[in-house]
């Protein structure tokens, strides 16, 4: 189904969605960022930025989240399960990288057996993406098979056809199921081809040269070149809308307590720490290796999916400016294996 | 949808001290049915929790043809385990399992099996060295070589006696040098000095080496002098997990997930995996 919509029809919009009994989640100014977050009225929402400071990993897989509390009594426990999570949402204007990283991380909350947590969200949270009329040099989509306007993901995807108009395009029923809820606000497209703003995101490597080249080198100098700049501070795991390494730990008064699951990440020395002390991955540049490695060849074997959407969060936000996507580049490039040790 | 984080709850039913810091728990499921239904096989993981602590992962110590309960037993090292050790009979644990993969012991039917096992990593062997000493007709000669620091840190010492008593196992027990007691009737010397002096035979003999790292490195290459084809050769490994499940992200070497693809392996699988144990 295609439509239109005007930009001063947001605010019906934001409106209608509250009135259907959606929690609308948009990219809001903070101070000097633009953060993903709850949004009342389309009035709060920011339209002019590349990207989200946060991807929208968080509201699917949330910072920390309970997986089940109990009470202690004596020598008892009873558990009890959380309920009320999964909130009736809509995600609107994130970006296509951002809506293309659940796909691919259904398969690891669902292989084998399914993490209703990730499953019931994914349910509850209707996703309208806004293809990306800007880029900046972080961004590397077109490098790993997307695009500045990628379907995957989404529910619904929006097009900026002009300054103040929209194509609206649904991609699922879900995503259909919501216009036809909110009706009154879209128009029919008008005849003939609308003019789409689309960012032109250049192309910085052949992602096919990457997995086999890493087929073939766990043991390369290059993994600690790359690495010397890390601090280890687990920044880039955090703002990966793909990332999804996750702890549990227990939170506890005298007779209550949480389960928690909260993000962890391979960064971290402790993340593989042996109670013995013993570490199988003691040094950054082991760290760093199992970032790449398993973003684009364990996934792949696994899932059959690059763990990466091209968004480029990990290298705006690194302290230590290391770029991934420049380190991509060299793997995928014919100098590389000069450098092999 | 089930919770897959959620445990059984598990009633302590005995605890044993085994060695210094080390001790076993037999645990019984609080709801009958649950434990009715349960079900695991040797070599098979689980994660056990201390609630208001955190969850920690051991092997199932028992064997599987040992019903109506399940045992662990773990040495007190971290925040986990600290507190489990603080618990009495009667209290109540998590338990979330039965996780992994599995000796596979139908296939070694008809075979020679030799256990070789170091300190805190008789554990894991145990479950299966019960499971083929239940079924004991099913299989030709048992070997068990069992070495610890001292004579106190062995574990199962009422199971060593009984399993020393037997006609049908040959039980070799070992400690390192100096920790031996003047009534210490075992051998002095580490594991593998101790492997290649008993020197068991390899033709149609399947070897399942557990223990520490160090052990494991010096075991391997005594077992292919005396002849043990490396997929003869079967181990059993342990990263840090949270979540058992294949998901968490933490227990991967290369592209083998310890929890789902493991923790059992053969010694040539374990040949081909990248080199970050």
């Amino acid at each position: 189904m295609e439509k239109t919509l005007k930009k001063e029809n947001f605010n019906s919009l934001i409106t209608g969605l509250k009135d259907k009994g959606y929690r609308t989640i948009a990219p809001k100014k903070d101070n000097n960022l633009v953060t993903l977050d709850e949004v009342q009225s389309a009035d709060e929402i920011h339209f002019d930025h590349v990207q989200t400071n946060n991807s929208i990993k968080e509201f699917f897989l949330p910072k920390t989240e309970k997986i089940l509390s109990y009470t202690l009594e004596k020598n008892k426990v009873s558990i009890e399960e959380p309920e009320g999570f999964a909130v009736k949402s809509v995600v609107f204007g994130s970006r296509p990288c951002d809506a293309a990283s659940l796909p691919i991380m259904d398969k690891v909350f669902n292989w084998d057996c399914s993490d209703k947590f990730w499953v019931e969200r994914r349910e509850a949270i209707t996703l309208v993406t806004i293809a990306c009329d800007k880029c900046d040099n972080y961004c590397f989509c077109t490098s790993v098979g997307l695009a500045p306007d990628s379907k995957k993901g989404s529910d619904v995807l929006l097009t900026k056809i002009s300054d103040d108009e929209y194509l609206v395009e649904t991609v699922t029923e879900k995503g259909e199921g919501l216009i036809k809820e909110l009706e009154t606000v879209f128009s029919d497209p008008a005849s003939g081809t609308p003019d789409r703003q689309v960012a032109s995101v250049e192309k910085k490597f052949e992602i096919d040269k990457v997995k086999p080249w890493l087929d073939e080198n766990f043991v390369h100098k290059i993994w600690a070149e790359f690495s010397t700049k890390c601090i280890g501070c687990g920044a880039c795991t955090f703002v990966c809308p793909t990332c999804h390494c996750f702890d549990v730990v227990d939170e506890c008064t005298m007779s209550k307590g949480d389960r928690l699951k909260n993000w962890d990440g391979c960064q971290f020395k402790m993340f593989t720490l042996h109670t013995s002390g013993h570490n199988p991955r003691s040094t950054q540049d082991q760290r760093w290796r199992q970032r790449i490695m398993h973003k684009f060849k364990y996934y792949v074997e696994m899932f059959d999916n690059i763990l990466c959407v091209g968004c480029g969060r990990c290298s705006r936000v690194c302290p230590a400016d290391m770029n991934i996507s420049e380190m991509l580049e060299i793997i995928a490039s014919e100098e590389v294996d000069s450098n092999k040790e | 949808m089930e919770n897959i984080y959620k445990p059984y709850l598990m009633n302590i039913s005995d605890i044993i001290d085994e060695a210094p810091g080390v001790r076993t728990f037999r645990l019984n499921f609080l709801n009958e049915d649950e434990g009715k239904n349960f079900q695991f096989q040797a070599g098979q993981f689980a994660l056990y929790s201390a609630f208001g602590y955190g969850e920690s992962t051991f092997c199932i110590a028992s064997a599987p043809t040992r019903k109506d309960y399940v045992e662990c037993t773990f040495r007190q090292a971290g925040r986990v385990t600290n507190a489990l050790s603080e618990l009495n009979v009667g209290d109540t644990i998590g338990f979330r399992g039965p996780y992994g993969n599995i000796f596979p012991i139908k296939e070694w039917e008809g075979k020679n099996l030799v256990f070789i096992a170091g300190g805190i990593a008789l554990p894991p062997l145990r479950s299966v060295i019960w499971n083929c000493l239940d079924l004991r007709d099913k299989y030709k000669n048992i070997t068990v070589i069992y070495g610890a620091k001292t004579v106190a840190d062995l574990v199962y010492k009422h199971e060593l006696k009984e399993w020393d008593a037997r006609d049908d196992v040959n039980l070799v027990t070992t400690v390192d040098p100096g920790g031996e007691t003047s009534d210490w009737n075992g051998k002095v010397g580490f594991v593998p000095t101790v492997v290649e002096q008993a020197a068991p035979n390899s033709e149609d003999t399947i070897a399942i080496v557990c223990g520490p790292p160090i052990m494991i490195k010096f075991t391997l290459p005594v077992l292919e002098k005396l002849g043990f084809k490396q997929e003869k050769v079967y181990t059993t490994l342990e990263n840090r997990m949270k979540c058992g499940l294949g998901k968490c992200g933490r227990c991967n070497i290369g592209c083998t997930y310890v929890c789902k693809d493991g923790p059992v392996f053969t010694a040539e699988e374990i040949g081909k995996m990248p080199d970050e144990f």
